[in-house]
This record gives structure tokens, sequence and C-alpha cells, in this order.
């Protein structure tokens, strides 16, 4: 890392190549992409939460003209293996249709192929199902104790994970420390809802015997799932990466929608198209997100100081539950949020219901967490009468302390959390916003500032899946690029992976520009196929700046090598004596003995006597990054380094509460945000204030709601209440830079953004303006409805 | 999310929609602006066999100012009547209403007549008709009949309209030229331009005295239909009206209303804020009439 040099390129604010696509409807989504007979596929959703299948007729829709396939779960699942779940949970079968018995609202439990998407809805209401309503399992405390009503019957309970962590010495904590409280905080089943919806085309060709597929994905062992559904080998599937994902975030693992379409294009000899509908992709997707009961305990001094924490995190997977385990383990890597906590005890417990499953969403389980721990220091501040910036102050790692250990074994890399609080505070005019605050209170109405610290681990690593499956020995975490320089001279940059709206091009480009001293503009960035990819782990976990960039100035860094072994050959010099500028190399002492950038490429590629020996021709070089820090197995007491870089950041929103109905105006939002060197100043800003809003969204309206029978009540944009552009305030943001030691530039990850604070500053802001009345609200979404029983009903 | 197979015609009369409704037997049913009817259709919640589209008979379309009432005919874009300088300044309720129904967007292609025959418990056009005392213009085979608001209403989504009965038209009555007249709208959702969870439309008349004439209070989104309050209107006519009155008056409003729970809100909760919305409303048109 070399972040003292000059740049010309990097955290220079410069246009955002991908924009010009997608401004100009330029974009190519899957729903783009025609191939000749294309057939259109629909599914049958399950009206019950559980329900027995008796019987499943399907011999109407099939003779329904233009009607080529109906599928139902139990042929498929006679043809195709479970689809793999995370965690190793044999009697837990998840298949791409329902098999046998349905197990939440809205299950696929059967497919239809058509000539059309119209008449593929035609024929869903020619199936008839016969079904045998069961009683179901909606409430996940519930669930854990169930013995009898279980979700998935030869599993044998509901919990599909229940762990115990210690760090250090809790009860020798707690009992040294002079006050403790305990508090339940609860972070409500919301999700990333992207506006393209999953899609997937799959085309399956007899005489290549390879089958290829164009899907909205992002998401590592995409590739191998589809592969080990269908019993395929690895080499039989071709991903083309290069269509555009309408938004993410976690979500689009679409490996069921994949599955079905690979399946039913094989069968029919035809491309099949499955484009998901809001209203299959909002109850029968399995893209829910984190659902999590914290019962918390904190042990302090009276200054206010934390000394430790216990943590029971409950959460509810639904139905099936991919790698929403996982999500628990994920924040191990920052579980004591930006303060210096010295032990922690962690039980971490997942549990399946009937409801749809939950996937990946934005931070893997680390906003809810971040929420909680935010929760803990407020609760810590108002129990105390201390004011809660004070309490912060008080725990936050100072900028003399990295690397910083904390119990769980991950070093913070590097911060300074004082300095960035500062800087919020300063941009939100804090002394202003609280005489602000206290003039509205004064004239009755309900005002609160909140405040959030926390972190956004960026980067990846497998590593967390060990600590839940010691099978799991996976220590790396890769990401590959590689560069090629034509004959002509020009640059391009190869991912080996799918990008969904995070601005990789413009990251890399910027990067490889920076490294060989090329205008960015003139490289091209290219997205490989599966098949030719280079080893990658998508998109996710806030890593594509520190791991592709990384990658990127490794691959530019041969590519330079290469060239300068060339000139010294050829200029006849040492390697030390020659420089490197923009392409062309010369002799330090006699620039004029020099070889331009033309005449290395022509050497490379044609003329192999001038090339130093044992070099082969061409011009290319492939770098494979892997996680900085990673690598090791845990110690014997569970510690390793999980994710390799810490951003930070630090919120204060200002909102007023209507008391009369409860209603929460978010009027005023200032973030202060370090994810060390920026590469792009607009793609880094749309990932804070983009966070944020899904933040907004998080703390106040998101909620997939289910009600005590288990009936879905939130498959429309009408119920499931995403913020618009009236319920997020101009915000104020402002960028400090603490660079990585770990990455080729300084950089940190961004691609979580506000979303990780968000939801705590909000929540912190509402029971700041509840404090004057002695109330406290610690359940998100904080619903308007909720928060006016809270004031006028003293039963609620 | 595709729409079942139906005919499609455009209508270039209003004999032309009426033929249809008639023949059509409960299967044939209007589009306008189509932004409730496009959903259902799509979700198959939905399944005429015909849809007759309305949008380009002239005549069903414009304000009118004729004597002393204004009519809007039912294919008149919200967003049309919103800009309307006779509805600002003579149906200021109205457009108060019309602020509040979803987004520039929709408003551009939603229709005042479509919210009207629709009639989700919580819309705000009902409900600043019925407040308004308006009656709507329907017609059918048998010819044109006229229905007050205050009869109109049946349940969710459910009104007098017959399947073979087009709306024509809403008849707002203007007040006498000399009157001080104050109006208020409130209401309460989530986001902003969703359907209220709770809505209040209120109308005070004072005479020259400060004494309340007549007084006009509806409540939307607590109920299976928008509904008059009559007894807090009693209450408040006949005498000077201040906030000490509003808030006794209002304590008759619990028992006029049977709200139901949902997701978003419970029953109580809807109690409790259509009192709220209605004293805010309230306290609005009595400012406006004071100073009138």
């Amino acid at each position: 890392m070399n972040v003292d040099r000059n740049l010309h390129y990097v955290a220079t604010k410069r246009r955002v190549r991908e924009d010009k696509r997608f401004v100009t409807g330029q974009g190519k989504y899957v729903q783009d992409v025609n191939l000749p007979d294309t057939k259109h596929a629909a599914v049958l959703p399950s009206p019950y939460p559980r329900a027995r299948i008796l019987s499943i007729d399907t011999a109407a829709a099939e003779a329904l003209d233009g009607v080529h396939m109906v599928l139902t779960g139990a042929q498929l699942a006679e043809d195709c293996n479970p689809i793999r779940l995370g965690l190793k949970l044999p009697e837990v079968k998840w298949y791409a249709l329902a098999v046998g018995m349905t197990r939440y609202v809205g299950e696929w439990v059967a497919i239809v192929v058509a000539d059309d998407a119209y008449i593929a809805e035609d024929a869903l209401d020619l199936i008839e199902v016969d079904y045998e309503p069961l009683d179901a399992i909606v409430d996940p405390e519930q669930a854990f104790e169930d013995k009898e009503l279980l979700v998935h019957p030869g599993h044998g309970s509901n919990v599909l994970y229940h762990g115990n962590f210690l760090w250090g010495d809790v009860d020798g904590d707690f009992a040294k420390t002079d006050d403790s409280l305990r508090f339940r905080a609860r972070w409500g089943r919301s999700s990333t809802v992207p506006i393209e919806t999953f899609g997937a085309l799959a085309r399956w060709d007899e005489g290549t015997e390879i089958l290829d597929i164009w899907a909205s994905i992002q998401m590592p062992n995409f590739v191998e799932l589809m592969a080990a559904t269908l019993g395929y080998p690895l080499n039989c599937i071709r991903l083309h990466q290069d269509v555009d994902v309408g938004g993410s975030y976690g979500v689009k693992r679409g490996i069921k929608q994949s599955v079905l379409v690979g399946y039913l294009s094989r069968k029919l000899r035809l491309p099949v198209r499955f484009i998901e509908d809001r209203l299959a992709n909002m109850a029968g997707s399995d893209a829910h997100g984190p659902d999590r009961i914290f019962d918390m305990d904190v042990a302090f001094t009276r200054d206010g100081v934390i000394k430790s924490i216990k943590i029971r995190a409950l959460d509810d997977a639904g139905a099936y539950p991919g790698r929403a385990p996982f999500q628990l383990a994920k924040p191990i890597s920052a579980i004591v949020g930006p303060y210096k906590i010295n032990s922690v005890k962690y039980e971490a417990i997942s549990v399946c219901t009937n409801k749809s499953g939950q996937v990946p969403v934005r931070g893997f389980g680390q906003a809810p967490t971040n929420f909680m721990i935010e929760t803990a220091v407020d609760n810590v501040a108002r129990h105390l009468g201390l004011d809660r910036l004070e309490v912060r102050r008080r725990n936050l790692i100072q900028a003399g302390e990295f690397p910083y250990q904390i119990p769980p074994g991950s070093k913070y890399d590097s911060g300074d959390y004082p300095t960035v609080l500062q800087k919020g505070l300063d941009l939100a005019r804090y002394d202003e916003l609280l005489a602000r605050r206290d003039k509205a209170r004064s004239e009755g109405r309900l005002a609160g500032i909140g405040i959030a610290t926390v972190l956004e681990p960026g980067g990846g690593n497998n590593i967390f899946e060990y600590l839940m499956d010691p099978s799991a020995e996976i220590t790396t975490f890769m990401e590959g690029c590689e560069v090629r320089v034509d004959p002509q001279g020009n640059i391009t940059g190869i991912m080996g992976t799918t990008t969904s709206g995070q601005g990789h091009e413009t990251m890399m480009a910027t990067i490889l520009g920076e490294e060989l001293q090329v205008d960015p503009d003139d490289i091209r960035i290219v997205h490989s196929d599966s098949l030719n990819a280079l080893p990658t782990r998508s998109p996710i976990a806030s890593r594509m700046a520190i791991m592709l960039g990384s990658a990127a100035a490794g691959a530019a860094g041969k590519i330079k090598d290469r060239a300068m072994a060339i000139a010294a050959h050829n200029l006849d010099r040492p390697l030390e004596q020659l420089e490197y500028a923009g392409g062309t190399i010369s002799d330090r002492n006699d620039p004029s003995r020099k070889l331009t950038w033309a005449e290395i490429c022509f050497i490379a590629y044609r003329a192999y006597h001038k090339l130093p020996d044992g070099m082969e021709p061409g011009f290319q070089a492939q770098y494979i990054m892997q996680v900085p820090g990673g690598g090791q197995l845990p110690d014997e007491n569970n510690r390793v380094q999980v994710y390799p870089c810490f951003s930070f950041q630090a919120h204060v929103p200002y909102v007023e509460i209507d008391p009369g109905t409860g209603r929460v105006s978010v009027l005023d939002y200032a973030i202060a945000h370090d994810c060390g060197t920026v590469i792009n100043p607009d793609i880094v800003r749309g990932m804070v204030i983009g966070g944020l809003a899904h933040g907004i969204g998080a703390a106040l309206y998101e909620k997939f709601a289910y009600d005590e029978e288990g009936q879905f009540l939130s498959a429309t944009f009408a119920d499931y209440l995403m913020p618009s552009v009236h319920e997020i305030p101009d915000v104020k943001d402002i960028e400090h830079c603490t660079p990585s030691p770990l990455t080729s530039h300084g950089q940190k990850g961004s691609g979580e953004g506000g979303y990780l604070g968000a939801p705590a500053a909000i929540a912190s802001a509402v029971n700041d303006a509840l404090h004057p009345l002695g109330l406290n609200l610690s359940e998100l979404p904080m619903r308007m409805s909720k928060i006016e029983a809270l004031i006028n009903d003293g039963n609620s | 999310m595709k729409a079942a197979k139906f005919d499609y015609v455009l209508a270039e009369s209003i004999d032309q929609v009426v033929d249809i409704l008639d023949r059509g037997d409960g299967d044939a049913i209007v589009i306008a602006g189509g932004q409730t009817l496009m959903p259902m259709l799509s979700m198959r919640l939905a399944r005429p066999a015909t849809v007759v589209d309305i949008n380009k008979i002239a005549e069903l379309s414009g304000i009118d100012v004729a004597g002393d009432e204004i009519v809007i005919k039912a294919c008149t874009r919200q967003a049309a009547a919103l800009a309307s300088a006779e509805v600002q300044t003579r149906l200021p309720l109205l457009a108060k209403a019309i602020a509040y129904v979803g987004h520039q967007q929709t408003r551009n292609r939603g229709t005042v007549g479509g919210s009207l025959s629709h009639a989700d418990p919580a819309s705000e056009i009902p409900l600043a008709a019925l407040a308004m005392d308006a009656w709507v213009s329907l017609r059918g085979a048998s010819g044109t009949r006229r229905v007050a608001m205050a009869d109109y209403f049946l349940g969710p989504m459910m009104t007098a309209r017959a399947d073979n009965e087009v709306l024509l038209s809403v008849h707002f009555p203007l007040p006498g030229p000399d009157s001080r007249i104050g109006t208020g709208f409130h209401e309460v959702s989530e986001r902003r331009g969703d359907f209220a969870v709770v809505a209040a439309a209120a109308l005070v008349q004072l005479d020259g005295d400060g004494i309340c004439g007549h007084a006009a209070l509806a409540i939307g989104g607590a109920d299976s239909v928008p509904l008059r309050m009559a007894a807090v209107e009693e209450a408040l006519c006949g005498s000077k009206v201040d906030r000490d009155k509003i808030q006794s008056a209002l304590g008759e409003i619990d028992d006029a209303l049977t709200p139901g729970d949902d997701q978003h809100a419970s029953a109580a909760y809807r109690r409790r804020v259509a009192a709220v919305l209605a004293e805010r409303a309230l306290m609005e048109a009595l400012s406006e009439a004071e100073n009138a």
C-alpha cells in the first residue's frame, strides 16, 4: 500500500462509466437477452403456510394450447438433488418446488412453461392441487422450544444452529463491574427489494453439452450449486456474467429459479426464461432478510465504560435457510463495534418457521448487530444519566491503538473514530441541532437526535463458516483479475463475475489506469463467463474495492514488470536504471534511450527474437488476490481474523414525531464516513446515501409481515413499504480517509454503506424523542401505529 | 402478473358504453385512468370479459360551473381537477383532498370518477365529496339517475352504481356568496402518497355573529365506508365554536365508527387517530371560517 504517492485517477472525482448505459437505457438485463424460440415460465404459489400436498392434477393445464410442460415438485425431486444449504442439514431438504408439503404461503408448488407468460398464467389456473392444511409454526421463540410441530420433521427440531462462543472472562468482568443492564431488541423481517426481481434464462445446447445460463445473479458458488443440484459436472454450466443485475445487495441468489429453467430447458430442448413477477418475488423467492431477537446484558462502570457483553441472538430463517445461519456468524468480525469491550459471550440460534426463506442481505447480519450494539450504548447512557456522545467517546477505540484486536480475534486495520464522529457532529451543526430539538420540545413537539457510530467490515472471508461448522476448512476467499494488452497497446481488464450496480468497471479501470498511468477512459472492462473466469467469490461482502481492486493493482504490476523486462533487455540497461512513465520506459541517465509502449507491445506480440530469454510471447497478466490477514483457521479459543478491513461511519439524524399519530419524519441527516482511500467519490457517495435510505426503510417502514396463522401480509408494495424520495431527507455527508495498510491504495469496503448505521441511528433518534415521556422502543420497524400506541395507550 | 384474456373496446360515446355494460351482464367493466383496475387485472383479481375504455369520450371530461354547482365529469384527471382554478377557489376542500391522492404521476392518469367508482374506504376524493354533500349522476340503459354521496357508498369497494351503469359526473353544490366557510383535510399514512390509514374532512360555516350554521365532518379509513359524523355536526351547529367545543363534540365520534385491524394499524389506533385528525380538520376549518 502506498497512499503518499501522487494519485492521478484514484480518489479523483471522475465520471462513473456505468452511468452512461443505465441513464440512456442501454443496460442489458436478463429480460433483454433474446434467444429464438424462448419459452416462458410461471409458478403456482401455495395458499397455505403449511399443508400436505395430497395430489396435483396437471392434465387440464397441460392440455391448454401453447403449454409445453407442467412440472411439479415430485417430478423434480426424482431428477434433481436438493439445493445444498450452507450448514450440513441433510434432513432439511430444499427443492425448487414444494415436494409433498408446502412450508410457507407463496412457496412454489408447480411451474408451467408456455409460449408466453399470459398462457403460462392461464395454465396455472387449471392446475388442481388437493391440500391438507396443517397448523403452521410462526413464532420463532415457539419454534425454538417446540418438539412436536416441526417445519422439517425429519430434522427432529426447528433449530438449524445453536452455538455458544466465549471470548474472554465474561463472568469475571460482570462480577468486577459496577453496574449492568439487560434489554431486548428486535430487528424486523425486511430485506433488499430491488426493482428488478430475479430472472433467469437457460438454454441447453445438446451439441456442446453445455447449459448456458443468463441470470440476475450475485453470489459465490452459484455454478457449483447449479451443478450439484442438477447432477452435472461443473464444466457443463456456463454462466454469462455480462448481464447487468438490476439491484441486489445480497439477495440475488436465485438458485432455485435457475435450477428450474436449467432443468426445463434440458427437458424441452428449448430456451426457457423465468422472470419472477412481484408477487412471486415477495412471497416465494426465499429472499427475506434476517428476522432477529436480541437479548443482551451489558456490564459497565459508573463512568459508562463498557467492560463486557452477553448476547443471545435468535434468528428466524424461515422454511429454507440457504446460507442464512451464517448471517449470525459474520458479525463476529465486529461484534464489539468500534468499542473497547474486554469480553464477549455470544449465543447464536437459527430456527426455521413457516415463512419464506432467508437470504443474505447487505452486511450479512452486521446491520442488525450494529443496531443491537448501538442500542446497548444508548441504554447505558440513559441508565447512568450520561450524555450518549460522552459514553461513546469513553468507549471508542482511539486513533493510536490500531491495529486493534478485539476479543474474538479480528484485528481492526485502521481508523480514527473520535475524529470521524466529530466531523459528523460538526457537519450536523450539533449545537444548533440540540437547540432546534429543545425548541421543538418546548413547543410541545416530540423531537430527537440520533447517534450511531458503527463499523462496516469489508473484504469477505469464509472463515466464519468454520466457526459454525468445523468441517468447512475454507481459508481463502480469493478474487482474480486478468489484464490484457492488445497488439495496439490498448488495455482490457477482465473481471470474473457479475456486477449489480456497484460500479466495479469504473473501480477497476481507475486502478488499472492509476497503476499503468493510462487514462481509465481508454481502458475496457469486460466480464468473463464462468467457464473462462479466474477464481472469484463474486461481488458480495463489501469486498470488490479491497479484493478486485488489489488484484487489478497486482495484475497491472505484473504487466509493468513484463514491460520493464522487455525494455531492460532491449535497451541493455539494468532494471534499476529504467523509469516507467505512461507506458514509455527510458533510461534515467539518458532519457533519449527509451522504448515506447507501442514498441514494447510490438516486441511482445511479434518480435520473439527481442524477448528476454524464456519469456513467453503475448502481453497479459493474472493476479489472484488472497484475503489480507486471512488464511488461518481459528485458534483453540475460536479466535480468528474474519474480515480484513473495517470502515467506520458516524450518523446524526434529526427526527420529529407527531404525538397524535405516531408518525416519524426524518428532517435532517448528517453522516461522516471513512472507508480509507475513496477510489471514485461518486460511487462511494451513492453507496453511503443509498444505503442510508435502505436503512431508514428498515428502521421505520419495511416489513415482511405474517399473521399468527402464517398468512403472508406483504405481497405488494402497498403493504411492504419502501421509503420514497419524500421519506428521505437531504443528506449531508463528509468523507474522512484513514487508509488501510492492507490494500493496494488504502481502500476499504463501502458497498454496505449507510445501511449499517441508519437503522441504529433512527432508532436512537426516535428514542431520544420519546425520552421526555419516559418511553422507549427497541423493535424495528418502528411503525407509526406502534409509536402512537406507546404514547397514547398505556396498555400497549 | 399477466391479465387474463379480455375484450377491449375503445368507446366513442356514452351510449356505446351503456350498451356494452348492459349487454355485459356484470362481466364488462369501465376503465378510465386505470390506476386501480390495471393492477387488479394484472393480479387477476379482476377478470372481466370486456374492458370498456372511456378515455376518448370528450363529454366525460372537464369541469363546468353550472349555476349553484360545480360539475366534474367522471374522466377528468385528478391532476386537472387539482390544477383547476374553479376547484382551488370554490371547492377548497376537494383541492386539499386531491393533494393527498397518490403522487403527481398517478394523478396525471387517475380520474375523479375512478376514485368514486372504486370507493376504497380510505380514499380521499370520496371522503371530501361526502363532506361536501355532493351527488353523482349515473347513466344506465333505462336512463340517468342521481345518487347522493350519503346513499352511494355501500361497503368496501361497493357503491350504489349498478354493473350496467356508468358514472357520468359528480356535482358539488356551491355555498351562497356571503358564506363564511372554512375547510380542513387531514390524514395520516405511513408514507406520503399512500392510501390513508385514517383521514378526516371538515367544513365549517359561520354566520355574521360567528355562530356555526353548518358543520360537516367525514371520517375515512375507520369503517367499511367513509362516514359523516352526524352527532358531532349537530353538537357544533347553532352555537359559537372553539377548541373546547370541538373536543367535547368529538366525544361522540367513537360510537359512530367500527374500524378494522390490519398489519398497518389496529382498530384502537384508528379510533384514537380519527379523533385526533377530526380535531385538526375542524380546527383548520374553523380558523379559515373565522378569517373568511
